[in-house]
């Protein structure tokens, strides 16, 4: 019985975590939660509440299709995505932190409005509605790693993935480096953590706040590229589903460190994965897997919220019998 | 609010400045689609009022989006930023349908019962991103977020399954007819609304309406929730009891939105479909912030927005413009007006308004 339980065990451990098909769905599916993560990241390191991710990664991912269709070149597609990036990021911050629009109502209406306009886009551009799937776009290939790919398990595992998924690991480094190892990302620092000391020690803080707010676009453009021309090679109204959200949230759970960031959207891209896994086997009704995703960030959020008041609560305690 | 002419003028001529901008981004649009900016919007305005046919359809079409602007208007204006009026408003619908088809009794109780449904089910759905908040402070934005995308799957996992008519049609079964709310077709025989639903749920928003401006006037309950939405630290220490403002406001929030949901079933629908309505909420969204979250103001955003639906779907019908060009002119217009910095040579003006500080990173507070 024990035995049989445990064999048991061991199988649906095989078929739903453990092996290789299912580490690269969860690596692919992580991408454009790690892209909108760095999105939050960088603007709330420069002190910016940006709720605008999901309508940069909906233009992103628009734009992407519309430039792959019109050059029949993926690149150009890309291209194309992340200029809408800096447009739209640009908009933003010319709006928030120039015109002095409240940051938050601005993010709303800009989620709205690109909801819109990117339906309104695909009937007046595409002439079709709901979707573009057109044998002229062309996506982004799979790239594989010369020597790497040849190694057993690690080789399926890193190599043979789309350029955003490689891009979103190499910016994680990136950023890293950027926040710790150069003086503008220890003036973005500066800017989120004090604006009034960064400014009187001569940074021009809301310069650094439009680049952050620039370079949020960019990021957020990419997961909607990834998504796409990386991931599926058309573009469906709605596409983004909430991931900009999510990378506020994955950001919460990374402490806004980039690394943080990485090890948390791949929990996001676990339960994606674990999702299609569910939905082949016809487990559940189809609603309630689309659902995992909403389901479990509101749990990781509560839970970490909880975790992290119990670890304050313990070291206050601590300070206490210190004194004692 | 500002008290002053001077101040009230500023905000009709930033608004109407917003207005005119937008409209001028709209005719750049129809000049691409090579048609003439006027015609179109004559077109545009002729389906929202140019008969009584498109009067009627378009209070049909701002019935709902005065629910949802009144449930954005009360949150924003308690300092919360509850986007999640969408899930809200689906879950009153569906809980309101599931009353009026499943629940016999007269109509002097059902339809009562039907729509107290529609506005608890709101309001417990707007609990949990309440009490997530209030307990372990996490923002409301992304909490929302997420309750509307499991609202949209519950919903329709409810009407494809346990509550669906027939294996053919994704819809509920009809709602009984103790718990409709009349259509002005049904009153007047014809005579009156012809070719719309529009229905008498109108009167039970303007009541909503009513009840919130009277409470933002005249009692301490409207003065605790300004205060809270205005300064957190300040009205805690002027003795206002945080918690119960906050989720009080949160909740009646939620529950109006879930009213609304109910009142749209039983007076449009009468039975739900699934998916029948994608951005009431984020409408509502919309208006109240066209509206400066002021109750009158609101409202008018409401009436207008519809009215300016009804026409851009007579516009989709007869001149082929996808009908989203409405919600593009009028995201537009709220970033026009939100652009304070972009209005300064209004306030050189000589009219004395005091300019309110504005948090510009929200973060700070």
């Amino acid at each position: 019985m024990d035995s049989n339980t445990s064999a048991q065990l061991l199988s649906i451990l095989q078929r739903y975590v453990f092996n290789v098909a299912n580490l690269q769905g969860m690596l692919r599916m992580a991408t454009p939660v790690i892209l909108a993560g760095l999105c939050a990241l960088i603007t709330s390191r420069a002190g910016i509440l940006n709720i605008a991710g999901e309508g940069m990664i909906l233009f992103g991912a628009w734009f992407a299709v519309a430039g792959s269709y019109l050059f029949r070149n993926a690149w150009l597609g890309l291209l194309a995505g992340i200029l809408s990036g800096l447009l739209v990021g640009g908009l933003f911050a010319l709006f928030s932190l120039k015109l002095r629009a409240h940051i938050i109502i601005m993010g709303i209406a800009i989620n709205t409005f690109a909801n819109a306009a990117t339906i309104f886009m695909t009937r007046a551009v595409f002439k079709v509605a709901g979707n573009i799937a057109d044998p002229r776009i062309v996506g982004l290939d799979p790239i594989s790693i010369p020597i790497l790919k040849d190694i057993p398990i690690l080789g399926p595992l890193l190599s043979g993935y789309t350029f955003p998924v490689y891009l979103a690991w190499i910016l994680i480094v990136v950023t890293t480096i950027f926040l710790y190892r150069t003086p503008w990302g220890l003036h973005l620092r500066a800017v989120g953590e004090n604006p009034q000391a960064a400014e009187t020690l001569g940074i021009n803080v809301p310069r650094i706040r439009f680049a952050a707010v620039m370079a949020s676009g960019v990021f957020a453009s990419l997961a909607g590229v990834y998504l796409s021309l990386g991931h599926l090679k058309m573009y469906t109204d709605q596409m983004a589903a909430g991931r900009g959200f999510i990378g506020m949230a994955v950001n919460t759970f990374g402490a806004g460190e980039p690394i943080g960031v990485f090890l948390s959207s791949l929990l996001f891209g676990f339960v994606d994965m674990i999702g299609y896994r569910l939905q082949a086997d016809r487990l559940l009704p189809p609603y309630f897997i689309s659902m995992l995703p909403y389901v479990a960030t509101l749990l990781a959020l509560t839970v970490y919220t909880l975790r992290r008041r119990q670890a304050a609560k313990a070291a206050l305690q601590a300070a206490d019998t210190d004194k004692e | 609010m500002p008290k002053s002419f001077g101040g009230i003028l500023r905000r009709f001529v930033n608004l109407g400045l917003s207005i005119l901008l937008a409209i001028l981004v709209g005719s750049l649009i129809m000049l691409w689609y090579k048609r003439n900016p006027v015609e179109i919007y004559r077109l545009l305005f002729m389906s929202a009022f140019g008969s009584q046919r498109a009067l009627f359809i378009s209070l049909q079409r701002a019935t709902p989006l005065i629910f949802t602007g009144m449930a954005s208007m009360l949150a924003f204006r308690t300092g919360v930023f509850n986007v999640g009026v969408e899930g809200q408003f689906f879950i009153g619908a569906i809980m309101g349908t599931f009353v009026g088809y499943a629940v016999k009794l007269p109509m002097i109780l059902h339809l009562p019962l039907a729509l107290l449904t529609g506005f608890v089910a709101g309001a417990i759905w707007a609990y949990f991103p309440t009490i997530m908040r209030q307990k372990l402070g996490i923002s409301e934005i992304v909490t929302t977020i997420m309750t509307n995308y499991i609202a949209t799957y519950l919903v329709s996992y409810l009407v494809n399954y346990p509550m669906r008519e027939s294996p053919t049609t994704a819809q509920t079964p009809p709602v009984k007819a103790t718990a409709t709310l009349t259509q002005f077709v049904e009153i007047g025989k014809g005579a009156l609304g012809k070719g719309s639903q529009a229905h008498v749920g109108i009167f039970i928003a303007l009541a909503v309406v009513a009840i919130l401006y009277f409470i933002f006037k005249r009692t301490k309950l409207g003065y605790e929730w300004r205060m809270v939405g205005l300064s957190f630290p300040f009205s805690q220490f002027g003795g206002i009891n945080l918690d119960r403002t906050f989720i009080g406001g949160m909740l009646v929030s939620g529950g109006i939105a879930g009213l609304g949901g109910a009142v749209e079933i039983l007076g449009v629908w009468r039975k739900y479909k699934d998916l029948f309505a994608i951005g009431f909420g984020f409408r509502g969204n919309l208006a109240a912030l066209l509206g400066r979250q002021d109750v009158i103001g609101t409202t008018v955003a409401a009436l207008f927005y519809g009215s300016m639906e009804a026409g851009a779907m007579g516009l989709d019908w007869a001149a082929g413009i996808p009908r989203q060009l409405i919600d593009i002119l009028v995201g537009l217009m709220i970033f026009f007006m939100a652009a304070e910095g972009m209005w300064d040579f209004l306030g050189r003006i000589k009219i004395g308004a005091a300019s309110t500080e504005r948090r510009t990173t929200g973060q700070e507070s």
